[in-house]
């Protein structure tokens, strides 16, 4: 095996779930045999935290989990000065999880905060080279996106961006994509409330899919799931904007949601969605599994 | 002399400040100097908004919160007059989702905190436990199956669950659930869980040769059965299928009422803190694993706390042996799933609803209350005590916390590891 990579693991101000979400990888320890751990908050390393930010070494990966604020200080040192020097000789920096990427929620208790790419309005900050970022938002980040990232940087390939720095392999798609209820948002059939399999819910019950940037539905969550799989509306959690207010209730006119699909003109859907409602069909307004009928009794 | 210490890789960063004499630790206090403050982002957001909040205070109980949050709605729709009717399948899933966290937190301790830690004591060479995480990740894995994702899911509504899963996916659970016995089993416990479950008393793990023996036998090297007392007074606030609510004083049980709780800013004269100690009838009191392991009355623990109270030994193998015994009451539940029942029953419209509400949980590290008070579904004001706060108070020289008492006497790394044994969570203690 080649030399080892430097990867250094910062966090600002953070919950850190994108350090545990990202010990959920499936394949973590033949990932983590390409790397030395100068410092990870969970994982052994090879620097305390006090010897990080005062002796600023060297990575070829720094990724930094959290939100970004001038004066939040880690080990007494203010993280202005701390980014400022380990950026310097990063030859990546990684934007892990929403409020790296834009400030997320930690945005709503310090609004002064952001991430160390954007605020939450999406300006750019110049905190740090652009050429060296990546962002990987999501609250919290995927596992096996972050794992992606580095797989791409161990192999030496170029990994293409979309326009906020996001790989475009994982953000080109929505969450909408894979979603088992794509068959209900095509006829227009909502979800009658929570906690069933039957339904579409974007027009009731506040769910972001047709509209969010996220591999959800294709790269599952723990390799088994997904918020919409298990009936929980998209959040829409790898977005500027999140967290939003009122998040299990879609906003409507005239019984249209206000925000339509990704691209869709607000007409085009209107006519669609008019069409689609004046069909019945019988099977999607059913239960989808019979549990009642016991067929081998007929 | 003061010193001050940070404490690192637990959920956030503590700092401590040391007082000693004679190289032993005469006194510490304990700051928290980091605050997002839930209480602030909470206010004025839509009831249910919290749901989807309160979980992203922690990235390792992050369901518990999520626990706490629907629980504490559902007790202001109660408060409000209206009938919260659960379903018996949205319940048990619930609470096996919650034990599940509870042992992936408990793994994670003992893989990345405890052994590592015990054996840089022991000055022994320390070896990366990854092979530890394959079984955290087993774990949650089954709470996907059941809730989406983890972390942050929000799959708990008012009225139950919003995931309507097929017996595809309880068997799937349940196969990962042989999967992790097998493992712990062969890895770390050494034997199969329904033996180890039967241990009477501590001179059982001379029996066997595994991880959890090896680890035992370092403790008492280190003599840890001596060390680290708390108060020997123990509270469990959250009623479970797997725990009971009690107030433990040594070892008598009795009624425990969350109406005897308080908070009070911590005592850091050194740094400034964000914290507030949590105190029962105005006491400092130990919750967690050993705390529900006696509420439980389990013989082992039992045993060992009478031998040697509430030390860092038996605080170490409470936790230990809660992996064992949630495994088997989530086999339980999980078997006895019916899938057929409703998932969600339906409540009015939270808008409707103008009422306090108090939800409690057993969270891995112990009791978790949250308090909402709503007005017409919107949040006025959100409370919430973590379990970090009552282990991990910092109080004055005369009146020391559990976690303060803990590292009296001791050396300094001796003291530190008995802090890291109460599990700290630092996101948790300044949400």
């Amino acid at each position: 095996m080649p030399s080892k990579l430097k990867l250094l693991w910062l966090q600002g101000i953070t919950c850190n779930g994108n350090a545990h979400s990202f010990l959920n990888h499936p394949r973590l320890a033949s990932l983590l045999k390409h790397f030395e751990l100068l410092y990870h908050p969970l994982l052994p390393s090879s620097y305390s935290l006090e010897k990080i930010v005062t002796d600023f070494p060297a990575a070829d990966i720094l990724i930094f989990e959290g939100a970004y604020s001038s004066e939040f200080t880690r080990a007494d040192v203010k993280l202005q000065t701390i980014i400022t020097n380990l950026q310097q000789k990063s030859s990546y920096i990684i934007a892990a999880g929403t409020c790296a990427a834009y400030g997320g929620i930690m945005q709503l208790s310090d609004p002064k905060s952001s991430g160390i790419i954007y605020t939450k309005q999406k300006e750019l900050l110049n905190l740090i080279d652009k050429e060296k970022l990546i962002s990987i938002p999501g609250c919290p980040i995927h596992p096996e996106w972050l794992g992606y990232v580095l797989e791409m940087i161990i192999h030496n390939k170029k990994i293409p961006l979309d326009n906020e720095l996001r790989p475009s392999e994982l953000f080109a798609p929505l969450t909408h994509h894979g979603c088992d209820r794509n068959e209900y948002f095509e006829w227009k059939v909502d979800a009658k409330q929570f906690g069933e399999k039957e339904g579409c819910l974007y027009y009731e019950q506040g769910c972001r899919g047709v509209m969010t940037h996220s591999s959800c539905n294709k790269i599952l969550w723990n390799e088994v799931s997904s918020k919409t799989k298990a009936g929980t509306p998209c959040f829409g959690c790898t977005e500027s904007d999140f967290p939003r207010s009122n998040m299990f209730h879609t906003k409507t006119n005239m019984s249209i949601p206000e925000d339509v699909p990704l691209g869709v003109g607000k007409k085009t859907y209107l006519t669609i969605a008019g069409i689609a409602k004046t069909f019945h069909i019988k099977r999607l307004e059913g239960k989808l599994i019979d549990y009642k009928t016991d067929n081998r009794k007929d | 002399m003061i010193t001050k210490q940070i404490i690192e890789k637990i959920e956030g960063e503590a700092e401590v400040f040391f007082e000693e004499q004679n190289n032993k630790v005469s006194f510490a206090t304990i700051s928290f100097g980091h605050m997002r403050d839930f209480s602030k982002i909470l206010q004025e957001k839509p009831a249910l908004d919290a749901l989807v909040l309160t979980p992203r205070i922690c990235g390792i109980c992050g369901h518990s919160h999520l626990y706490a949050t629907v629980k504490a709605l559902e007790n202001a729709y109660k408060n409000a007059g209206v009938n919260v009717e659960l379903s018996e399948k949205s319940f048990q899933i619930r609470e096996t989702t919650l034990m599940l966290e509870i042992i992936q937190n408990h793994i994670k301790w003992i893989y990345l905190t405890a052994i590592p830690k015990i054996e840089t004591l022991l000055k022994k060479h320390s070896q990366t436990k990854l092979k530890g995480l394959y079984s955290s990740t087993l774990i949650n894995k089954i709470i996907a199956l059941l809730s989406g994702q983890y972390p942050h899911n929000s799959y708990m509504l008012p009225g139950g669950i919003t995931s309507d899963f097929t017996y595809i996916d309880i068997t799937k659970a349940i196969g990962f659930l042989d999967e992790l016995s097998i493992f712990l089993e062969k890895e770390f416990f050494g034997v199969d869980l329904e033996n180890f479950l039967s241990f009477q008393s501590c001179k059982d793990f001379n029996t066997i040769k595994s991880e959890v023996a090896s680890f035992e036998n370092s403790l008492i090297d280190l003599q840890m059965q001596t060390k680290g007392f708390g108060y020997d007074r123990f509270l469990t606030l959250g009623d479970h299928s797997f725990t009971k609510q009690a107030k433990i004083k040594k070892t008598l049980l009795q009624k425990a009422d969350i109406k005897y709780l308080s908070t009070s800013p911590a005592y850091s004269p050194h740094q400034t803190t964000f914290a507030y100690n949590a105190l029962y009838k105005d006491e400092f009191i130990e919750v967690g694993p050993l705390a529900r392991a006696m509420s439980n009355n389990i013989p082992l623990i039992k045993n060992i706390h009478r031998r040697y109270k509430d030390s860092t030994y038996a605080r170490s193998i409470a936790r230990i042996y809660e992996i064992a015994f949630l495994i088997q009451k989530i086999r339980k539940t999980i078997l006895h799933v019916d899938v057929t029942q409703p998932s969600f029953i339906e409540l009015p419209n939270i808008k409707k609803i103008s009422a306090k509400g108090v939800g409690v949980v057993e969270a891995p590290r112990g009791s978790l209350i949250h308090t909402v008070s709503i007005e017409k579904g919107i949040i006025k004001e959100y409370e919430i005590i973590t379990p970090t706060q009552f282990n991990l108070a910092s109080g004055t020289k005369e009146k020391p916390s559990i976690a303060q008492n803990a590292m009296k006497g001791l050396n300094k790394e001796e003291a530190v590891f008995a802090f890291r044994t109460f599990d700290v969570c630092s996101v948790c203690t300044t949400h």
